[in-house]
């Protein structure tokens, strides 16, 4: 089970005097351990800013983040992450992408290799160890980097639109790995998108995140059964949830 | 007793493989570049004739039959100053390098260079180096050590500018990923901000060695008793243009050993690189 996050009246603001930006917050949130949370907004938000603070990557101008009751005071190494644009380098091969997040841990990757071959074959990925990342698609591109944000076995997830440049097909089938894996291992998950019926599949919790500033404008749970697969997708209640955050967007003037 | 079973089919030597592999790449060249083959022997048979149909005296132009003719005469003092124009221009690269590289690190990584040095370099790049030609020849005399000097200066600033660049400019989503795995600077620079700078230093070091051949050869203008400059302004001086062309063409041949040199080391340094991949 991954860690508890407990969001304490965080605020960021970019800039400093009257050019400032208020980008985010404040805001309070706690996300159990062990759930899915989904930061769902349109672009410019300020959910990606939320996420990387959560990451540690970003310092917040006020307010305090804890994992478990350890307060986030620098980059966070025991997560796993993962961008849009993913982090692959090119010179190294999938099995070396994967195993360059050990390497940098100062971990040798021979004792993982067991490991490794696994979690790309639960990608379907299994023949592909050697390839170099230009010679994939980009479906297969992201789940190496999926791959890559799992192998030191986080228990914590955090995910900044990682499909958003896929295409629709591409986007379901790893939607449901993802699913898969969460359900075996049940990690806390944080998922940053701006596709409404992705959020409502995928996560227990939906958070609802409005722009300037970016707030959290609602928090849904969502109570369908797992697995969410396509029989769930096609139910009524799946689509209440949908239209319910459909709702909420249009009053607000971004749908 | 033999080791090798009877029902396997002979192996091909590895001379005739060899050599099928050599007539297949000459076939496979001939069929791509035939165009600019044609075009090349095209351009120096035009030249041969015009110059003997318009009668253009040897003086002022002469055909490539004769450049190839007196330059092979004169080949053994063409080949010296081929090595000395090359070893100075080799030096001179290789000090651009070693001290480009550095400088492009320490402006990339060090915020407070990055405000001085760095405009500095930036308005220094306006100024046309070989300017300074003379100066270090009246300083420094006829040696070597002048035209060495001229040739770091002409190929320091695409090394060190575009080190710079390289080394400045990792993706927001690596920087993230590496912080995020806890690993130090050092470590970080090793498995990642150094190969993902190295196509953009190749940038700069392929563009040097342009730069390398032309600041010896000037740096031989301005002063010098030997090296293919010296070689070409003399018998310019003499009005022999046949062997001031056989001169340029070991300038050539010279540049293309560099450029070549630097590309192959790029191939095998950075063989993943986009513009390097084979399909």
């Amino acid at each position: 089970m991954g860690a508890t996050i407990d969001i304490r009246s965080l605020t960021k603001t970019f800039g400093v005097g009257p050019a400032a930006v208020h980008a985010f917050g404040p805001v309070d949130l706690t996300i159990e351990s062990g759930s899915f949370v989904s930061l769902l907004g349109p672009s410019g938000c300020g959910k990606s800013t939320l996420m990387l603070m959560i990451a540690g990557l970003l310092d917040a101008s006020r307010g305090e983040i804890f994992f478990d009751d350890r307060k986030v005071e620098g980059p966070r190494t025991d997560i796993g992450i993962m961008f849009q644009d993913n982090t692959l380098v090119p010179w190294r091969t999938v099995e070396g992408n994967v195993a360059l997040q050990l390497e940098l841990r100062g971990l040798d990757p021979r004792d993982y290799a067991d490991r490794i071959r696994d979690l790309l074959r639960s990608v379907k990925l299994d023949g592909f160890q050697r390839r170099h990342p230009y010679e994939l698609s980009g479906g297969m591109q992201q789940r190496a980097a999926f791959c890559q944000a799992l192998v030191h076995e986080p228990d914590t997830l955090l995910f900044d639109e990682p499909l958003g440049k896929l295409d629709a097909m591409t986007r379901e089938s790893i939607r449901s790995d993802l699913q898969t894996l969460w359900m075996q291992k049940r990690p806390t998950v944080v998922f940053v998108t701006h596709s409404i019926e992705e959020a409502v599949q995928l996560s227990s919790t939906v958070c609802v995140v409005t722009p300037r500033p970016g707030r959290i404008e609602r928090r849904i749970d969502i109570d369908l059964p797992w697995p969410r697969n396509l029989e769930v997708k096609a139910s009524a209640r799946f689509t209440q949830y949908v239209r319910e955050i459909q709702g909420i967007f249009h009053d607000y003037g971004v749908l | 007793m033999t080791m090798v079973s009877s029902s396997m089919p002979p192996e091909p030597g590895l001379a005739a493989r060899l050599a099928t592999r050599v007539a297949a790449r000459v076939a496979l060249a001939l069929r791509v570049s035939w165009p600019f083959a044609a075009f090349f022997i095209g351009f120096f048979l035009v030249w041969e004739y015009s110059v003997v149909i318009f009668k253009i005296p040897g003086y002022i132009l002469p055909t490539p039959s004769q450049i190839a003719a007196n330059g092979w005469a004169d080949i053994p003092r063409l080949l010296d100053y081929t090595l000395i124009t090359g070893a100075e221009s080799l030096i001179g690269y290789a000090l651009a390098i070693c001290v480009g590289v550095p400088v492009g690190l320490a402006i990339a990584f060090w915020k407070p260079l990055q405000r001085t040095v760095y405009p500095f370099l930036v308005s220094l790049e306006m100024v046309p180096k070989i300017a300074f030609a003379p100066l270090f020849i009246a300083w420094l005399g006829f040696g070597l050590l002048p035209k060495v000097i001229i040739v770091v200066l002409v190929c320091f600033f695409p090394v060190a500018l575009n080190a710079i660049h390289a080394f400045g400019s990792l993706s927001d989503e690596l920087t993230r990923f590496c912080r995020s795995t806890g690993a130090g600077p050092l470590r970080t620079f090793w498995k990642v901000r150094l190969p993902a700078a190295l196509p953009q230093c190749f940038v700069g070091f392929k563009y040097a060695a342009l730069n390398a051949t032309v600041g010896a050869t000037i740096a031989e203008f301005m002063g010098s008793d030997q090296g293919l400059g010296f070689y070409i302004q003399i018998a310019t001086g003499n009005m022999r243009p046949d062997l001031a062309f056989a001169g340029i063409f070991f300038l050539t041949l010279l540049g293309l050993a560099l450029f070549g040199a630097v590309s192959l080391a790029e191939k095998l340094l950075i063989p993943w690189h986009i513009t390097l991949r084979r399909h």
